[in-house]
């Protein structure tokens, strides 16, 4: 299955919007949710990133291997951080201690849990706003919006290409394997690690000197092109319009509102229902 | 006139079409076997990322600007594509710091004509430049509020080991493969 970005929401709300507005959003909610305790503020921020969720319009079908897998990562490293053991917990205070984990005597409280699932949901809803970075920008709006938001031309036109060449690598990747399979080669199930990456040799080796091989073609097109002229332009004009403005607004001020509220001390302390 | 003698030298902060072609793709390949990983077993989180090794490989055949853009790039990608996001942007600069790191390391040092030695100089480069960028994650103790303890035991110590491994093992596999094809092509 192909967890690799592709443009999976074209013609949704999303996707009509500057593409600047995807890159910035993830950036102001990480700057709302830092440091939130409190299950309601993360709850209540929630509700924006659902609905800006909804507004991207991606086919469940075409990630739903990627929500499988940041669903469990997320569900046991919350588990094993915030519950099980005490890497990442806040104090119970007075609260009742409803059962204790055997093997590590944690005590779970409802303060405990409370903040377990503050911090469930606070990945959770920031994968909600990340997704569409990925899933929601077309591939060749992503140079002009990074050089837009200031990054060097020419670095930006490498974040553009590296987005482009993601499709011919998985497919390559995939390619080798077969190839390597036809020779003989399995994957390793033996438990020792050191043994599990010599095993993969034969797979990244050849993917890595094709695609370098491979990449000597793109430089002496782009040298005979003249690329890194002094006055590049691109196709795409980005330009926001109300929408845009809209929700950048909104998202800044869920960003500011959490901030003054993370200041006046109201969500840094667990709400225990 | 040997070989690396008739190599162009370029500054290793240059930002050319190579410099750009070369770290994008490798990020792209970053990106895509990156999402291949294992546990460690006997471990809670140690996982073995098998193509961080090519974060220092490119940050020594491609110069600092390609490391550093190979490691920050194609980490963010792979967060993107886990569902991380922006949480963990700290250790996307950490990767890009281990490309550059690499970078300056092996542009410093006079070229080596034995080949086992030159492995062995790579696999030790690779590793110091390791230990040097996943520094930048003690961060973690602004960003994520834990303490220097965690940090050390939780954070650094368990992805120095799983990257050191990748690296000490596959940098050096790279770099034997592409030393004769880059002789060849007078790069």
């Amino acid at each position: 299955m192909d967890v690799t970005p592709r443009y999976l929401g074209a013609g949704s709300f999303l996707s009509r919007r500057d593409p600047r507005v995807l890159l910035l959003v993830p950036v102001l909610y990480l700057v709302a949710v830092a440091g939130i305790a409190d299950l309601r503020a993360v709850l209540l921020c929630a509700v924006a990133a659902l609905l800006y969720y909804r507004a991207a319009g991606i086919p469940w079908r075409g990630v739903r291997a990627n929500w499988a897998f940041m669903l469990t990562f997320t569900t046991i490293l919350v588990v094993v951080n915030s519950i099980l053991t005490s890497t990442d917990t806040r104090a119970g205070g007075n609260s009742e201690v409803l059962f204790t984990i055997p093997v590590t005597h944690s005590a779970i409280t409802w303060t405990t849990l409370s903040y377990a699932a503050a911090v469930f949901t606070r990945y959770v809803t920031l994968a909600m706003v990340g997704f569409p970075v990925a899933f929601n920008i077309a591939p060749s709006d992503l140079g002009v919006a990074f050089a837009r938001l200031g990054l060097s031309q020419r670095l930006a036109y490498g974040v553009d290409l590296t987005f482009r060449f993601l499709p011919s690598t998985w497919a390559s990747l995939h390619e080798t394997i077969d190839a390597q399979r036809i020779r003989g080669y399995e994957h390793s199930r033996s438990r020792n690690p050191v043994k599990r990456l010599i095993a993969l040799k034969p797979v990244v080796v050849p993917v890595t000197v094709n695609a370098l091989i491979d990449a000597e073609d793109t430089v002496n097109a782009m040298d005979l092109r003249g690329f890194g002229g002094r006055h590049r332009t691109w196709m795409r004009e980005l330009a926001f319009d109300r929408a845009d403005v809209l929700i950048l607004a909104g998202f800044c001020a869920v960003a500011a509102a959490m901030v003054a509220a993370r200041f006046l001390g109201l969500t840094g302390a667990v709400w225990v229902p | 006139m040997n070989a690396d003698a008739a190599t162009p030298r370029h500054s290793v902060w240059e930002i050319s079409s190579r410099t750009v072609v070369f770290g994008a793709v490798g990020a792209a390949l970053y990106a895509v076997l990156g999402l291949f990983s294992f546990l460690i077993p006997g471990t809670q989180s140690v996982v073995v990322r098998p193509a961080f090794a090519l974060v220092p490989f490119f940050g020594k055949r491609f110069g600092v600007i390609a490391g550093f853009f190979v490691g920050f790039v194609g980490n963010a990608i792979i967060d993107l594509l886990q569902g991380s996001g922006l949480t963990y942007w700290n250790w996307s600069v950490a990767n890009g710091l281990v490309g550059a790191f690499a970078g300056l390391i092996f542009a410093y040092l006079p070229p080596i004509r034995s080949e086992g030695v030159r492995l062995v100089v790579t696999a030790v480069g690779a590793l110091v430049a390791t230990a040097l960028g996943l520094l930048f994650v003690i961060t973690d103790i602004w960003v994520q509020g834990i303490d220097f303890s965690t940090f050390l035991t939780l954070n650094y110590g368990p992805a120095l080991l799983s990257d050191g491994i990748a690296v000490v093992i596959l940098t050096p596999a790279l770099d034997a493969l592409w030393e004769p094809l880059s002789k060849r092509t007078g790069r």
